[in-house]
Parts: C-alpha cells; sequence; structure tokens
C-alpha cells in the first residue's frame, strides 16, 4: 500500500508543478459561477434554496474539462518520454502503478469537486445568508460526484494507458465520457427502440447520478460506478502489462 | 549454479512478431564482475537488459538475478537491481534531491538512512551543484549522474547499466567511466555500450552481441585473443630513399608488404605528405617487424616508424559483428560507429573510419573478407557451446547452421 500511496502523492504533487491544475481548476470554478449565477437566469430565480442547478453541471464540466486534462498524462506521457521505464522497474508492482496513478489523479479531481462547495458556503453560510439549505441532498450529491468522479477518471486512465499521445487520450477521453452524459438526456432517448433505451439509461452517467442529486443513494448507482472503475482499473493494468509482451 | 553467480541467462530469446531480437542468449555473471555488453546498435543490449528487470519478458528462456527467477520474483529481482535504461528519463518537473527521495520511499528507505547514503553518492556522483535544480534543468551529462545516483540509492549488488556513456561529451565519458570504476569495486556491474575503448577501460569481462546472439564471451584477454592476429604500424618516409634509390611510390609499397608472407592484409592508412602509412594485419604466432624491416632496406625505402600491436577488441569486435550487421544494415551501423568513435578525438577515430569505409567498398573484398570469415568461425564457435546445451527448446531451422559452423 505504501508504494501505491508513494506513487500517488508523487502524482498529486506533479500536477502542481505545471499550470495544468491552477488553470483547470480556476476555469472550472469560473465557468461553475458563471453557470450558477446567470444560466437560465441563475440561481437566483429558482424557488427553492437548492443546488440542484450545481449539481447537474459540476459533472458536466469534470467530464467535459476536468477529468480528461487530469487524465490525459497518465500514462501516455510516461511513455512518451520514457520516464515509464524508470518507474517500472523500481521495486513496483504494475498494478501499484495503477492504482498510484489513479489515486493521484482522483485527489485532484476531489480537490476540485471540494472547491465546489465554495458556491454553496457563500450562498447559504457567509455573507449571503440565504436562509436554510437542506443538507441531505448536498451530502448525498457530493457523494454522487465522488463516485462518478472515480469512475470518469477510471475511464480516462484507461484511455490515457492505451495511448501515448496525451492529445489523443485527451480527445478520446472528453468523447467517452461526452457520449456517457448525452445518451441519458430525453432528446437521444426519444429516438431510441424500448430496448436499446434500457441499455442506454442503464450506462448514462446522467441518470446514474441523477439520484445522488435529489438525496436518493441507490445502492445499484454504487456499485455501477464502481464496477466501472474496478473495470478501468484492471484494463489499465492489462494495457501496462502488455508492454512486456509487445 | 553456485551462489556467486549473480546474473544468469539461460537461452533467453525474445521475438518481437516474427523478428528476433534476442536468440538463445546465454550468459553468467559472477559476484564482483565488471562486464561490458557489447554490441552493435541493435543487437539486443537493451532488450536483455530490459528482461533482467522485469521491464519485458522474454518469449522462451529464463534468466536469475540474485538467484531470483526474473518471471516470477519481479520485486525481489529489482530489489537488488541499481538500473540506469538507455538514454534514461525522469521526471522533469521534480527536483534532483526531491526525485533522490521518490526513488528511495519506493525503495522503502528511510529518512535517516536516505540522509547517510545520500552524502557518499552526491560526491561520487559529482551532484554537489546541482541538488537543488530541477531536472529538467540539467544538462544531459548531469541527468545521467542523477541516473547513477538513483541507481545506487538502495546500495544494490547488482548494477545493470545501458549505455551510462551515450551522448556524454569526452570529458563527460571519462568521469562517468571513473564512477563507475569506483563503484565498481564492490559491487557486480553489467555495462552496455557499443564503445569498445570504455570496455578495456572499464571491464574485466566482455560479452559480444550480434543480431540477438552471443557471439564472444570471456576475459577482454581472452576475447581480444580471439582474432588470432595482430596488426603492424609501418610508416616509410615519401620523399627520400636510401642512397642511390629513388623516393618509393605508394602502390609499390603497398604490394610489397602485402605480399610478405604472413600478412594477411595491407591498408594504407591516413597520414600528412612526408610518409607513406600502412596497417597491416598478421597472424599472431609470427613475427614479422625483422622481416618488414628488411625489405625496407632491400628496397632503399627510410622506415620511419613501425609498431606491432596485439589485436585490439576494436578489430575482434568489429570481426564477430560486421558481417552479420552488413548483411541486412548496410550503412546505418558503421555510421553510427564512426560518429562515436570521432568524439574520442583520438586516432583511433580515423581509423575506424577507414575501416568502416572499406566494409562498404566492394572494392577491396578480399581483404576484409577474409577478417570476417575468420571472424565468423570463431563467433560460432564461442556460441556453439551454449547452443548445444540448450538445443532442447530448438527451432529446427537455425541450429544445424550454427552447428557447421560451429565446426568451421
Ligand atoms: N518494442 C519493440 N518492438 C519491435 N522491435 C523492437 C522493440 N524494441 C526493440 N526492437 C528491435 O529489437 C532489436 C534490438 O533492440 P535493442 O535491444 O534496443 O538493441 P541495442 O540496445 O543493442 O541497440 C532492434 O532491432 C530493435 O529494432
Ligand atoms: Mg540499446
Amino acid at each position: 500500500m505504501s508504494t501505491t500511496w508513494t506513487i500517488a502523492k508523487r502524482e498529486f504533487r506533479s500536477y502542481f508543478d505545471s499550470p495544468v491544475a491552477y488553470v483547470v481548476i480556476c476555469l472550472g470554478l469560473a465557468a461553475l459561477g458563471l453557470l450558477f449565477f446567470n444560466y437560465r437566469g441563475g440561481f437566483w430565480d429558482a424557488n427553492r434554496a437548492s443546488l440542484e442547478q450545481m449539481f447537474i453541471q459540476v459533472p458536466r464540466g469534470l467530464s467535459w474539462l476536468v477529468v480528461p486534462v487530469i487524465t490525459m498524462r497518465l500514462i501516455a506521457e510516461e511513455k512518451h518520454s520514457g520516464t515509464l521505464e524508470l518507474l517500472i522497474t523500481l521495486p513496483v508492482r504494475d498494478s501499484e502503478v495503477i492504482f498510484g496513478k489513479f489515486l493521484g489523479a482522483w485527489g485532484l479531481v476531489l480537490v476540485f469537486i471540494a472547491a465546489t462547495g465554495l458556491y454553496p458556503i457563500l450562498m447559504f453560510g457567509w455573507p449571503w445568508d440565504l436562509g436554510s439549505l437542506d443538507t441531505g441532498p448536498v451530502l448525498s450529491g457530493y457523494l454522487g460526484l465522488a463516485l462518478f468522479s472515480a469512475a470518469a477518471v477510471s475511464i480516462g486512465l484507461l484511455i490515457s494507458s492505451l495511448t501515448e499521445s496525451q492529445v489523443i487520450a485527451f480527445f478520446v477521453t472528453f468523447l467517452v465520457l461526452f457520449m456517457l452524459h448525452i445518451v441519458g438526456s430525453g432528446m437521444t432517448l426519444d429516438m431510441l427502440p424500448p430496448r436499446v433505451e434500457y441499455v442506454v439509461t442503464f450506462i448514462s452517467f446522467e441518470t446514474r447520478i441523477a439520484g445522488f442529486l435529489r438525496g436518493a443513494i441507490h445502492a445499484r448507482d454504487i456499485l455501477f460506478f464502481l464496477t466501472v472503475t474496478a473495470g478501468c482499473l484492471t484494463g489499465s493494468f492489462w494495457a501496462l502489462e502488455r508492454r512486456k509482451w509487445a | 549454479m553456485t551462489s556467486d553467480v549473480m546474473i544468469e541467462a539461460q537461452g533467453l530469446t525474445k521475438r518481437y512478431g516474427a523478428f528476433r531480437a534476442l536468440d538463445r542468449v546465454s550468459f553468467q555473471v559472477k559476484k564482483g564482475e565488471v562486464v561490458g555488453f557489447l554490441g552493435p546498435n541493435g543487437a539486443g543490449k537493451s532488450t536483455t537488459m530490459r528482461i533482467l528487470t522485469c521491464y519485458q519478458s522474454a518469449t522462451a528462456g529464463s534468466a536469475t538475478v540474485h538467484g531470483h527467477d526474473v518471471f516470477d520474483e519481479p520485486l525481489e529481482v529489482r530489489s537488488k537491481i541499481g538500473y540506469l535504461p538507455q538514454r534514461a528519463q525522469m521526471y522533469g518537473e521534480m527536483g534532483v534531491l526531491e526525485y533522490l527521495r521518490f526513488v528511495a520511499d519506493i525503495r522503502k528507505i528511510n529518512v535517516t538512512l536516505f540522509n547517510k547514503r545520500i552524502r557518499n553518492i552526491v560526491e561520487v556522483c559529482g551532484l554537489g551543484t546541482v541538488l537543488g535544480k530541477d531536472l529538467r534543468q540539467l544538462s544531459h551529462g548531469y541527468r545521467q549522474r542523477v541516473g547513477l545516483a538513483q541507481a545506487l540509492i538502495h546500495d544494490p549488488p547488482i548494477l545493470v547499466l545501458d549505455e551510462p556513456t551515450e551522448g556524454l561529451d569526452p570529458n563527460e565519458k571519462t568521469e562517468v567511466l571513473e564512477y563507475i570504476k569506483q563503484i565498481g569495486r564492490d559491487r557486480t556491474v553489467i555495462l552496455s555500450t557499443h564503445n569498445l575503448a570504455e570496455v578495456e577501460e572499464a571491464c574485466s569481462r566482455a560479452i559480444i552481441v550480434s543480431k540477438g546472439r552471443v557471439v564472444a564471451d570471456g576475459s577482454i584477454d581472452e576475447v581480444r585473443a580471439r582474432g588470432g592476429r595482430v596488426r603492424y604500424h609501418v610508416s616509410i618516409d615519401e620523399k627520400n630513399a636510401l642512397a642511390g634509390k629513388s623516393a618509393p611510390a605508394v602502390g609499390d609499397v603497398e604490394r610489397a608488404l602485402a605480399t610478405l608472407d604472413g600478412i594477411t592484409s595491407a591498408k594504407e592508412t591516413p597520414t600528412d605528405d612526408r610518409a607513406h602509412a600502412f596497417s597491416l594485419l598478421g597472424t599472431r604466432s609470427t613475427d614479422l617487424r625483422a622481416d618488414i624491416y628488411r625489405l625496407c632496406v632491400e628496397r632503399g625505402w627510410v622506415l620511419l616508424e613501425m609498431r606491432r600491436d596485439i589485436q585490439r577488441l576494436e578489430d575482434v569486435f568489429k570481426a564477430l559483428t560486421k558481417s552479420d550487421e552488413l548483411a541486412d544494415r548496410l550503412r546505418a551501423p558503421a555510421a553510427a560507429s564512426v560518429a562515436d568513435e570521432d568524439e574520442d578525438a583520438d586516432d583511433e577515430g580515423d581509423d575506424a573510419n577507414a575501416d568502416d569505409d572499406d566494409a562498404n567498398d566492394e572494392g577491396d573484398a578480399d581483404d576484409e573478407g577474409d577478417a570476417d570469415d575468420k571472424g565468423d568461425g570463431d563467433a560460432a564457435g564461442a556460441n556453439g557451446k551454449e547452443a548445444d546445451e540448450d538445443d532442447d527448446d530448438d527451432e529446427g531451422a537455425d541450429a544445424p547452421a550454427d552447428k557447421s559452423k560451429g565446426k568451421g
């Protein structure tokens, strides 16, 4: 475990050695702020003290910007620059490398998610004390975000481990996550035969996360995200092992 | 297997698709040896080292490091090895000390021990001035030293260094070799290179590989003796001759020298315009210096210089690897080795140049051809032994060829 932790720590810190982490976090928060206050009249027009809008928009921001940027380099860059060989030939298991990298990247995403808490605190705590917030859905919402982001990061990690190009990793991850969001939107559902619709609803991130945002925690949703995460981590592990037989 | 065998490779074969990068490579490295793993580019040196460090897996064959199987116990193997990959890349955004600390953390070295070791390592590797810098700010030479430092941090009994001096300037090369010699005093080291001067300087043993096969393996002197020939360097005055004789023409001199009994080839080597200089190859059992002197007196030539050298490792290396390499690679490796020799900035550079040109020149076929034939026979002889031992996994097709060569 401690080897995993060492790798995770290094990965996490390395984000702050380049402007990427700062830019993404700031951009993400700024975009969220804009959405929050202006989108469809903004938060102010909503007649309930809830964070519904925020919880709908944050996963999209994560999928379409934050996660692809954070995960694109994980393995691809190590392969491209050649640092992988020194890392792997230390006494580390391939699984520790994968899990460490996952934790490092997920950690940064969690920091971003935690940073979105700034808005509710500003509005319902200090300085604009807008009344009491229903904390249940907020907490379950954050739980949902954490689980969802683990799945998204593992998808990015898997894609990053299949290529040597960060750019490709970014676009493919973006595309995959984008699809996983829009397949669940009403527009696409109407056009599909029922059986496909069932599958689509099953894999859609939006439908999976919706429950959490309403304060309803379902075991099947938790299981879904955990399964995706475990599956993608295993896939990344295989992709890393593949080098031995190349 | 005795306990002082630190590295043992048995019949390592590695295929990339249909291409065979390693073909039944077997060797042993004993405790305390500093072994030069020699071969032209593409011979399979890095592939072998990657298998030894469990970065890649062999298609067939096995290897043990410090008694641990590279396939079954990668963590144990890696913990015994300090490895410097070819063109080692480290995280550019990390500081030197930070990086070494990271490696030490993964190797489970606690802070006190790290602090104790790092002082010595910084001194041995000459890192004092760059400890605070980021890796990406360092020159290649300094990065290579950091690479050595990270390989030493756990005080490993075995060091695997893949072309540690590649791309360094001559001064840095000397320094790095110096570090390696120092490090090698109480460790087992296997270092790959295609620079022979380095092997002669730093190693006690050489393993020569070519196209994925071991073609020679033994102490430097044994390998050198394998060529079975000596080289004479002869310079003759171009402008003057003894009383009553005319100044010699280069063609005459060359012909006369080449036809001396016991000389297998004569080749002009570049000099200034006052002398004709030649490099002659002869068999090791005879000494032709007297004959050469007599010839000069007879013809009235003024002999300016004569030297008899035991064949250099470089000659053996070329003889053993060239025919193989030329077959499918043509100019590429020759060009690379010329570039490399030039960095050494000594007279060997010129020599290598001349030889390489010849190799690609059909006109000189008989002198080089001879050397190659001879070399091949020796090569197969060295290899034949091992091939016989582990023929069990065999691919039929290659085996007969091996044996017929072995006899020749
Ligand atoms: N991943 C790979 N895929 C295909 N061929 C490879 C791969 N790695 C090395 N090779 C080939 O294997 C041969 C040996 O390579 P290498 O061990 O790097 O040689 P060396 O280190 O002696 O220069 C070369 O011909 C090289 O092109
Ligand atoms: Mg190499």
